[in-house]
């Protein structure tokens, strides 16, 4: 995953360490506090427990009294925070000063949103965290006592365990500290109870210096454990996309995984990069007469309904895969527990290799097929004559 | 609840119940400043969720007026009304929402009189219901 | 009385026997039904047009991966079908496919309709995983003992329509202990009797009502409000409501699986409902704090004012949806209130219109007069 020459190295050489003496959350509640108090920010979008329920939901918050049902990290990632973030910010200009802090996949799914011109990041100030995981959606509604307990111990110790979704436990990006997609980073990795405050942009910087918490702690210690969980992390990453590589790499490989789908679309619809009032595959312009159908059944003996389930899956792969952040909300809302997360994420993988593209990591960089350069991808055109020309560069 | 007032949304038929409002505006008949009016060219326009919204929003209630049945100035339009807002209140029953938040009334447009004592009746009930608890909810 | 004949075969091989003989005498030119998908149990609907594929073809398997109806209307959304084909549907499936059909959005001319006395389905996350083959074997131990399976949906648990409406041809399944022995063929309409010649059996004098259908129906009839009940939503009102649709994700794929749901572009999805940003500053304001995405309670109370009155409860927006929300047993109970003021059942009769779509002149009188 290090031959990646777009991930731009660790600028920032310096943070801000706060000791939590109440602990992480109350530690990173009480910045937000203090942003809300010196009028930095008007309105915070963090998670909350809605109470007297075990469901976790988006707030966009702006009196001090919500903050007690506020989690910066909870035990489940139920909505994919770009696409709330897109929800109340696309239609108009923000007259408010918003931090949002979110999930590093959710933060890269938000500055793809705003290549989408689907957020308008004028107002906002992106705030991203490590991230230990989350557990699955599932498993959480199923026995929410016992998953919230699970993801305690291991969250805290971050372990890369199995009660981890599958997108989290094959994850290796989860502090997003290079490239432009945050402004902030909150680094959890430091000394215990050490909540590190990290600026990536100048409005970073800025906040940080308004807050009165100038970056001038070390951060050796968080990078060097960042960089031994790190290694754990590609370590898997690569175990992974070898395995599924594998799995799809035979006849039907890929469509004998979606035998179960019931083309619910929820995939579509939990995605944040599938922004689209009306899905192509839910319009009707793939409707035909019943004779169409007859006759398309008795070609091959048989015509599966709902219909074009398979196109469904490989053509919102064409229009998406690319900008796709493997953050596996899809899997997580798909009642047949279909692997769809992990399908799209390898051929994610893939695919944004090939552009040499991270999807969400930088703001300025376009999205790969809003772009071209005159001479790229001869091995496509004229493969023979390539070979010496990428020799000739090379040299 | 400003000061006790309620905030009253209504939904009035340009040619039935908003004429009546007129009239009882020009003969100076005393309504309480809860109604906020809204005039659409037939009760038949309303849609359900003009009242769900309007709910969901805070107002403390919420008046669908028409034309008495019969009178429609498009014939059928009140008739939709009248099965749209029954078919709401059996949701509310149901689902034990305050369902008295949501009305219907056929006023005329000769009416002023009905309008004024249905509209000043509707707010004391309202009064008495208190603030509609959706105002305070962050998670609707 | 309708004819029945009783063939002596279990009856889930008699059924696939009888359909298939169908389609090789080729007195109806398809089969649409359950489908094997693969080794591991997944199964989807399919249109089978030859005798080959059809090899593969599971009518009774305990699963609905979407609802007969809605697939049916997309089927015949742009004609009816000109060659016969039958299809086999639960019986909510079969009156989704008439709300569906009387709202313009399907043609059952030419379609065979083979309907059952429903046991139930189990519930769409098991499809496939390893105890499968236990709970079916169970379930079908349930269904001869005319006992509520408890691995079903909420909604089939507390079903008490399980006896098909104007299907063509009913296969007798609750209550039968030799299921795996013999079983019954209803054929109910003119239309069916036709193809009661194809049926390799005996003529026999029956009727489907029986006492253990009785008493099932009661059984699930005092589930539904034990079901009901839960919701707590005649208590706590507002609250209930909140806190039942607290986990929603605003995924609806509540609405997308419905069978009556059938807009192409759903209101709630179009721009109608998106968030006012310029709004942001005095919502935030009076409330101190706005759950996004917002618009979670009018959606689904929305929702409810344009398809409850006619939910056939067939339970796929609760088996689809990821948060674990009761939603078809909130929409039952809705849906069933509705139905009583309006006199209505839903599927009944494909010519009377639904009740948005007409009105009586002397009907609610009391209304509006006070």
């Amino acid at each position: 995953m290090n031959n990646n020459q777009k991930e731009t190295k660790i600028n920032p050489e310096k943070g801000k360490a706060l000791s939590s003496s109440k602990g992480i959350r109350e530690e990173i509640l009480n910045i937000f506090k203090k942003a809300l108090a010196d009028d930095i920010f008007d309105a915070v979008m963090i998670p909350a427990k809605v109470p007297n329920t075990d469901a976790y939901s988006w707030i966009l918050l702006q009196d001090e009294s919500l903050f007690e049902m506020a989690d910066p990290l909870p035990p489940v990632m139920a909505v994919q925070g770009g696409r709330a973030l897109s929800s109340f910010s696309k239609n108009g200009e923000l007259d408010l000063k918003i931090a949002a802090l979110m999930r590093p996949c959710e933060i890269r799914a938000a500055v793809e949103l705003f290549k989408l011109h689907q957020i308008n990041l004028n107002h906002i100030t992106l705030i991203s965290i490590d991230c230990p995981g989350a557990t699955p959606l599932t498993d959480y509604m199923n026995d929410p006592k016992k998953l919230a307990e699970t993801y305690k111990k291991i969250s805290e110790k971050w372990e890369v365990s199995e009660s981890l979704r599958p997108a989290c436990q094959n994850c290796h990006r989860f502090s997003l500290i290079d490239g432009t997609a945050a402004d902030l980073h909150i680094g959890l990795l430091g000394k215990n109870d050490k909540v590190t405050l990290i600026p990536i942009s100048s409005k970073g910087n800025e906040i940080l210096e308004k807050l009165g918490y100038e970056p001038t702690d070390s951060l050796e210690e968080w990078k060097s454990n960042r960089e031994k969980l790190l290694k754990e992390k590609i370590k898997n990453r690569e175990k992974f996309i070898k395995e599924w590589q594998e799995k799809i790499n035979k006849t039907d490989g890929f469509f004998n995984e979606l035998n179960k789908c019931i083309n619910c679309h929820n995939c579509m619809n939990a995605c944040p990069i599938c922004y689209c009032q009306q899905c192509y595959f839910d319009s009707q312009n793939i409707t035909f007469k019943p004779e169409t159908y007859l006759q398309k059944s008795k070609e091959k003996g048989a015509l599966r309904f709902p219909l074009n389930t398979m196109l469904f899956h490989i053509g919102r792969m064409s229009h998406m895969v690319l900008s796709c952040v493997s953050c596996g909300a899809c899997e997580d809302a798909c009642p047949v527990s279909i692997p769809v997360g992990r399908l799209f994420s390898m051929v994610g993988d893939q695919t944004q290799k090939e552009f040499d593209y991270i999807p969400g990591m930088n703001r300025e960089e376009p999205l790969p097929l809003q772009d071209f350069k005159e001479e790229e991808f001869c091995e496509v055109e004229t493969p023979n004559e390539c070979e010496e020309k990428v020799t000739e560069e090379a040299k | 609840m400003n000061n006790n007032m309620p905030n009253i949304i209504g939904f009035l038929c340009n040619w039935c119940s908003y004429t009546g409002a007129d009239l009882a505006g020009t003969s100076r008949m005393k309504i309480p400043p809860s109604l906020k009016t809204i005039r659409v060219m037939c009760s038949g326009r309303i849609d359900p969720l003009f009242v769900l919204k309007s709910f969901l929003k805070g107002a403390d209630g919420v008046m669908m007026m028409g034309c008495h049945p019969g009178d429609c100035h498009y014939q059928k339009g009140n008739y939709n009304a009248r099965r749209r807002y029954v078919m709401m209140n059996k949701i509310f029953e149901t689902l034990g929402l305050e369902k008295d938040r949501i009305g219907l009334w056929w006023v005329s447009a000769s009416e002023a009189n009905r309008f004024a004592k249905v509209t000043n009746e509707y707010t004391e009930k309202v009064k008495k219901l208190g603030s509609n608890p959706t105002k305070k909810e962050i998670f609707l | 009385m309708a004819k029945a004949i009783r063939i002596k075969n279990n009856v889930e091989e008699g059924l696939f026997e009888f359909l298939k003989s169908l389609l090789e005498k080729e007195k109806i030119k398809g089969v649409f039904t359950l489908k094997k998908m693969d080794e591991e149990g997944a199964a989807s609907y399919s249109l089978i047009t030859s005798v080959d594929e059809f090899k593969n073809a599971v009518p009774l398997f305990p699963y609905m991966p979407v609802n007969a109806g809605k697939e049916l209307s997309n089927f015949t959304l742009l004609g009816k079908t000109e060659e016969p084909i039958a299809a086999v549907l639960r019986p909510c499936e079969l009156r989704a496919f008439v709300e569906l059909a009387k709202r313009a959005q399907g043609d059952f001319e030419n379609i065979l309709t083979v309907s059952l006395s429903c046991g139930g389905v189990l519930d769409l996350n098991t499809m496939g995983e390893k105890n499968q083959e236990d709970l079916i074997s169970k379930y079908w131990d349930s269904v001869k003992k005319a006992e509520v399976s408890p691995n079903t949906r909420e909604t089939c648990q507390f079903c008490e329509n399980f006896l098909p409406l104007n299907a063509d041809i009913t296969v007798a399944t609750v209550g039968n202990k030799d299921l795996d022995k013999e079983f019954t063929l209803f054929f109910n309409t003119p239309n069916a009797e036709e193809f009661a010649k194809e049926a390799s059996g005996s003529s026999v004098s029956a009727e489907i009502e029986s006492n253990e259908i009785n008493e099932f129906k009661k059984k699930r009839e005092e589930l539904k409000e034990k079901y009901f009940k839960e919701t707590e939503t005649d208590e706590n009102g507002l609250k209930s409501l909140i806190n039942i649709f607290a986990p929603c994700l605003g995924c609806h794929g509540c609405s997308h699986v419905c069978p009556i749901c059938y807009c192409t572009l759903c209101e709630f999805d179009s721009k109608t409902h998106e968030y006012p940003t310029p709004s942001l500053s005095s919502d935030l304001q009076k409330k101190g704090g706005l759950k996004v995405p917002s618009g979670n309670l009018l959606f689904h109370l929305g929702r409810m004012t344009h398809m409850a009155v006619s939910c056939v409860s067939c339970g796929m927006c609760s088996d689809v949806c990821p948060v674990n929300i009761p939603v078809a047993t909130v929409f039952s109970k809705v849906g069933a209130s509705l139905q009583k003021e309006f006199d209505y059942f839903p599927g009944k009769d494909v010519e009377e219109p639904a009740p948005q779509g007409t009105y009586k002149e002397d009907e609610f009188t009391k209304i509006g007069e006070q």
